[in-house]
């Protein structure tokens, strides 16, 4: 009975250790051009295949978007100037792209809908000044970083009376997908 | 003559929002979440919104915690092991279905990546390779995929990981 009960626990302890070195995690790193020196703070879509991030362009902060499936850097002609962007985020296809950029010295949050090529600005109440933003998934609603009274503070906006949907596909309601992939 | 009125005029922030095709949205507060985001005396920072869950970073009297509230019931999740005494959150990113929580912390002098996973309540550390130290963490809707901006011989990369 001993016997058994020592080659059952040897036989879960060599299932556990398949099981471990099975489900290790695979990394990549992004390529990058020569002349990119810095990435940072990345932001991925609710799918997975496009990654926003500030890249370092002749030392000004400048947004990126990649997609991740084709490794191509797409297009965001709107969106290169009034350096040093910040804190970027992305809805579920990467339709919409939220950011902090930077007009006549005031912080200040836009949205870029990669569909239509509109630009929205956000206005902030108060003279309060974005530190970060996160847009949901969906993007009906937006969730903002400010400083107060010297706190950090964070308040959800509900967008969804400007701003179409962007579900994941097979929902009522979806994002052409292959006209962001462009 | 006229340029000169029109350099000088209060008009030319609207003429050149004109001339960029920016428009403005209407920022409608939700104020069924920002009393009970306000209600407190902490400080909130590091948001990250899913579609029901917003995960951030709350101080309290200088020590840091994460966590998750649940924008429907409108109530803190319960994260059972995801913060400790002897721990510093730095970022925190949460999966579509608020599942799976990515997270970076400070312990002992090391910077750790680690991924949680609320319905067995397990945390399993990330390695980075090559070795960096992880700052911001950011995961996909499915938590299957993650992005990790990482600082590795004096700058800054971004590291894909699938889990």
């Amino acid at each position: 009975m001993k016997i058994l009960n020592k080659n059952i626990n040897y036989l879960i302890f060599l299932i556990s250790l398949v099981f471990l070195t099975s489900c290790g995690s695979r990394v990549e790193r992004l390529s990058s051009p020569l002349l990119t020196l810095s990435k940072q703070e990345p932001a991925l879509s609710g799918s997975g295949q496009f990654l926003a991030l500030i890249v370092d362009q002749n030392g000004r902060p400048t947004v990126q978007l990649r997609n991740l499936r084709s490794g191509k850097i797409l297009p965001l002609r709107s969106l290169s100037r009034n350096q040093p962007h910040s804190s970027p985020s992305l809805s579920w296809n990467g339709r919409y792209l939220a950011v902090i950029t930077q007009r006549f010295n005031r912080r200040q949050a836009i949205i870029k809908d990669r569909l239509t090529g509109r630009t929205f600005q956000l206005p902030i109440p108060g003279e309060r000044v974005p530190i970060r933003l996160s847009l949901a998934s969906d993007a009906s609603q937006l969730a903002m970083q400010f400083s107060h009274k010297g706190k950090w503070k964070i308040e959800i906006f509900d967008i969804s009376k400007n701003i179409e949907p962007d579900l994941p596909s097979g929902m009522r309601v979806s994002t052409p997908v292959q006209e962001l992939n462009r | 003559m006229i340029l000169r009125y029109f350099l000088n005029s209060r008009l030319l922030p609207i003429i050149s929002l004109l001339l960029i095709g920016c428009s403005r949205i209407e920022l409608k507060p939700i104020y069924k979440f920002n009393n009970i985001l306000s209600q407190s005396n902490e400080s909130l920072r590091e948001p990250n919104l899913g579609k029901r869950w917003l995960a951030a970073l709350v101080n309290n009297k200088g020590k840091e915690r994460i966590e998750l509230i649940d924008l429907r019931s409108r109530r803190i999740v319960f994260l059972p092991g995801i913060n400790r005494s002897d721990a510093q959150p730095i970022s925190v990113s949460v999966s579509a279905n608020g599942e799976i929580i990515a997270f970076i912390r400070q312990r002992e002098d090391k910077t750790e990546l680690l991924v949680y996973r609320r319905n067995l309540g397990t945390i399993r550390r990330i390695e980075i390779t090559p070795k960096g130290i992880p700052r911001r963490v950011s995961l996909d809707g499915s938590g299957k995929l993650l992005a990790v901006q990482v600082s590795r011989k004096g700058r800054w990369d971004v590291d894909l990981i699938r889990l």
